[in-house]
């Protein structure tokens, strides 16, 4: 008496009623009756680990404080975001990954690079680009009220000792790669203390410098000086990480480094 | 199977604190036309969807050919057919889908059968087109082809000509009295119209606030209605001795109405004659259905 | 019954209810496939490499760096970042590009509101249009008990919502199959993840390939549909108006999607069945929005509302007078 059309549709219909029931059984089976043993995990290994390296592109890993990040700059691009602006614009292929993480300090940095993927992209990098000790220095802006010597010392033995770590732990995995790591600036230059800050900060990347002097390829870049002037047209409203200025002119120093490096290079 | 084909015995239903319908008692035989009227509001719906089992009632029995419907449901309605108010089908469906749709629903219609109604009610030209494209005259013959798929003994039609033109209300009270006479159905019709229910119904039903005030046929209704109508000279004599004789129905400046008797009307004529009273004119009058009706009721207004 | 049934599918083919649903999913996917399409182009240009270690690993990172502001979705956001890292750890592409991934992901995003909505169109008006229609006094006066007539409705209600989820599966292959390809059907999903108190229980993970998945999605997905589908159906009958129906039900969905995201303290809102609709949450190893909630307990709240509704309809359907 029904047309075929409504005979069709009502036993697809009935088709895909069980089927459908089929796969709410069996979620209920996996789910909630016995689980089934094959807990066990074997990495699939239908793809290899290493992929295929794209010679061509230049690799940058970042990593880091909020700096890397890019806090306090609008556009959410940071000297990283800058810099690899400005080697595209440059007319570089490049490949970048930002493993930036606010609050970071030395150790925790130390503790990342134990990453299994974190290590993995540090050694197909080509670039390294680094920010750290901002936090375990002025431990978010407590250490303004306390600048005994003593204190002072104390942080740098950690930092220096966390930093040596890090450095190591990236040529464990990657022997060739540059590594640059911008130096500190005092936003505090302004402050009531802020003069005897600015020799803290001074002191603390002398020692970091000469500390990354020991490899060849490993690069200190200075931004002391970028904010030694006008220090409050380069920072944030927050008065300590830089706005989108104080961010792109850190950029145009590193970025000019890794093209001369680049250029350099080539045979 | 007896001549009974409806039964419907102290049917009462009670809704809150109201009693909408209160003990009516009826029984419909098999090839009549039965008229149940009233005005709106009467009953006549709530009583027509009681005997179709759309509300249940409160107290009270309905059977279909001996079946009650509150306990054999399914098989009492296997004799019914029906059109509650207006036939409303589905109109995104053709005719014919409509129809199908409805025969499924009863064991053993075949594809003829549905064929032979569409013959019936004339509908065969327009049977794959959408209902919606239908005017309201084939609706409602598009509504009894579905009435009639399942052969029923009873056919309840709530306010069949409601919105016809007059070529199709004349259609229609033909086409029940065929159904009545030719194929010995019995139809309930239900109408707030009383020249529909004179001229269509064998039986009438004459329902106000819940209630069957009578149950007669059509003709005995009106017979037993029928007026005289007098004109005399002088009127005032003529009016004191027609009083003494019978009682009078109705009186105006210049005549004097009365009911009709017909082994008296002579003797009276007779003795006005004799008082020197001239009779101008002696009338009989059928009254009008509406005239009996407005009298049963007390007045109330039909529509 | 089988030939009420297809009463019941005729009219719902004639009022051409799959057909809009069908426009409606495709409306939808094309959004959506362009979207992901646009964002994978995007992630292309920020990191400047397809591969999907990276791309995790970034995605890790950036999460890290929003659980300082995430507020009340903190704990949400951790246990993303270590189930993220747990498949990075075992190398497992959590988002191998493809048409099935495509379609696990709208499943997952559409299991809660989209579907039950689309379930809604056909669910909501199959006995009330039939009212104000004023077809059911036809349908009410045929020589079949109104239990059956109410009993066909409700399997033409499975059947559609059955049709629902495979059109909306169909479609959504062919056209991420045409954007994004075909591959990966057998790629690996980890499955299996509790979250209890805001820590990721990985004891209980394992692997199963996407098409498995998949298709445990849709068990769900279609269990959560039928729900809903049978809820509005008792709405369909208490409510005169389609429209009613409508906004009731849709007012309960949405009020479940707000209470999922703050309800936690309030512990008696689990028996709420809107709340209970995330049953892919519980799959996929995300934190349920209140401490003690399984996929049983949820399973089981839902299967007791399908039930109680399922009562009120089929007393009040036989027991009502029709006006």
């Amino acid at each position: 008496m029904h047309s075929k059309k409504v005979r069709f549709l009502t036993i697809f219909a009935s088709l895909a009623c069980l089927l459908w029931l089929f796969g709410l059984g069996w979620t209920l089976k996996d789910y909630l009756i016995g689980k089934p043993s094959s807990a066990s995990i074997s990495p699939s290994t239908d793809e290899p680990v290493e992929t295929t390296e794209e010679t061509s592109v230049l690799k940058i890993v970042a990593l880091g404080d909020s700096l890397t990040r890019g806090t306090g700059d609008i556009e959410g691009k940071g000297y990283v975001g800058y810099v690899s602006d400005r080697l595209k614009a440059a007319g570089k292929d490049i490949s970048l990954i930002n493993l930036g993480i606010k609050g970071l300090t030395a150790p925790l940095l130390a503790d990342q690079m134990k990453e299994k993927e974190v290590g993995r992209q540090l050694g197909q990098a080509d670039v390294i680009m680094m920010t750290i000790g901002g936090n375990d220095l002025f431990l978010g802006g407590q250490t303004l009220s306390d600048v005994s010597e003593a204190s002072i010392r104390a942080l740098e033995d950690r930092y220096l000792l966390n930093l040596q770590e890090i450095l190591s732990g990236i040529r464990a995995v990657n022997t060739e790669a540059t590594v640059y790591l911008l130096g500190l600036y005092n936003p505090f230059s302004e402050f009531e203390n802020g003069e005897q800050l600015s020799e803290v900060v001074r002191g603390w990347n002398y020692k970091a410098a000469e500390l990354l002097a020991k490899d060849a390829k490993t690069v200190y870049v200075p931004t002391y000086d970028l904010f030694q002037q006008n220090v409050n047209e380069l920072l944030f409203t927050d008065h300590f990480h830089p706005n989108e200025k104080g961010y792109s002119r850190m950029a145009e120093r590193v970025a000019a480094l890794i093209t001369g490096a680049e250029q350099g290079g080539q045979p | 199977m007896s001549d009974i084909t409806l039964s419907v015995q102290g049917l009462r239903k009670v809704i809150g604190k109201r009693t909408i319908i209160k003990d009516l008692s009826f029984e419909l035989k098999r090839g009549e036309v039965f008229g149940f009227l009233g005005p709106n509001g009467a009953g006549k719906t709530t009583t027509i969807r009681m005997l179709v089992g759309l509300i249940k009632p409160t107290s009270g029995s309905i059977h279909i050919c001996g079946l009650d419907i509150s306990k054999h449901f399914t098989k009492a309605m296997r004799h019914l057919g029906c059109i509650v108010e207006n036939p409303e089908l589905y109109p995104f469906l053709s005719g014919m889908d409509n129809l199908r749709h409805f025969a499924v629903m009863i064991s053993g219609i075949t594809q003829s059968r549905i064929d032979e109604v569409v013959q019936l009610v004339g509908m065969q030209d327009r049977m794959n087109d959408k209902v919606s494209t239908y005017s309201l005259g084939m609706r409602q013959r598009l509504g009894i082809a579905q009435a009639l798929l399942g052969k029923p003994d009873v056919l309840i039609l709530d306010e069949p000509t409601n919105g016809l033109d007059p070529s199709g209300i004349r259609e229609m009270r033909s086409f029940i009295r065929f159904l009545a006479e030719e194929e010995g159905l019995t139809v309930l019709v239900s109408s707030h119209l009383l020249h529909e229910i004179q001229l269509m119904c064998d039986r009438v039903a004459i329902v106000s606030k819940g209630e069957i005030v009578r149950v007669d046929s059509v003709e005995a209704l009106l017979s037993s209605e029928e007026r005289l109508v007098w004109r005399l000279d002088p009127i005032d004599q003529g009016k004191a001795i027609l009083r003494e004789l019978t009682a009078i129905v109705n009186e105006t400046e210049e005549s004097v109405t009365t009911s009709y008797i017909e082994h008296e009307v002579g003797g009276w004529n007779r003795r006005l004659v004799e008082a020197g009273v001239t009779v101008l004119e002696m009338n009989r009058r059928l009254p009008a259905l509406e005239d009996l009706f407005l009298e049963l009721t007390g007045g109330e207004s039909i529509d | 019954m089988i030939n009420l049934v297809q009463n019941e599918m005729t009219k719902l083919m004639g009022k051409r209810r799959f057909m809009i649903i069908a426009i409606i999913i495709i409306v939808l996917l094309s959004m959506f496939t362009y979207a992901q399409s646009k964002e994978a182009e995007s992630i292309l240009e920020r990191i400047g490499t397809t591969d999907w270690r990276t791309e995790l690993q970034q995605q890790i990172v950036d999460m890290q760096n929003r659980l300082s502001s995430a507020g009340q979705w903190r704990e949400q956001f951790q246990i993303q970042i270590k189930q993220s890292q747990y498949y990075l750890d075992n190398n497992i592409n959590p988002a191998q590009p493809g048409a099935p991934t495509f379609i696990r992901g709208f499943v997952q995003n559409s299991a809660e509101l989209f579907l039950p909505l689309l379930v809604m169109i056909i669910a909501v008006d199959i006995v009330s249009s039939e009212r104000s229609m004023g077809t059911i006094k036809l349908l009410l006066t045929r020589p079949v008990s109104r239990f059956k007539i109410l009993l066909s409705k409700y399997i033409a209600l499975i059947l559609s919502v059955s049709i629902v989820i495979f059109l909306f599966g169909s479609l959504s292959y062919l056209v991420s199959a045409v954007m994004f390809g075909n591959q990966g059907w057998s790629a690996p999903v980890l499955t299996g993840f509790s979250s209890q108190g805001g820590e990721l229980d990985i004891s209980g993970v394992r692997l199963v390939s996407q098409w498995q998945y998949i298709i445990q999605q849709f068990g769900l997905a279609w269990f959560i549909s039928v729900v809903v589908g049978t809820l509005s159906f008792m709405l369909s009958i208490l409510m005169r108006s389609s429209a009613a129906g409508m906004g009731t039900m849709l007012a309960c969905l949405i009020s479940g999607a707000i209470l999922s995201n703050m309800v936690s303290s309030w512990e008696s809102a689990k028996y709420l069945f809107m709340v209970n609709l995330g049953l892919m949450d519980y799959v996929s190893g995300s934190a349920p929005p209140i401490d003690g909630m399984t996929l049983g307990f949820s399973l089981s709240v839902l299967a007791v509302w399908m039930l109680g509704s399922l009562i009120v309809s089929f007393t009040v359907f036989m027991r009502k007078d029709i006006y």
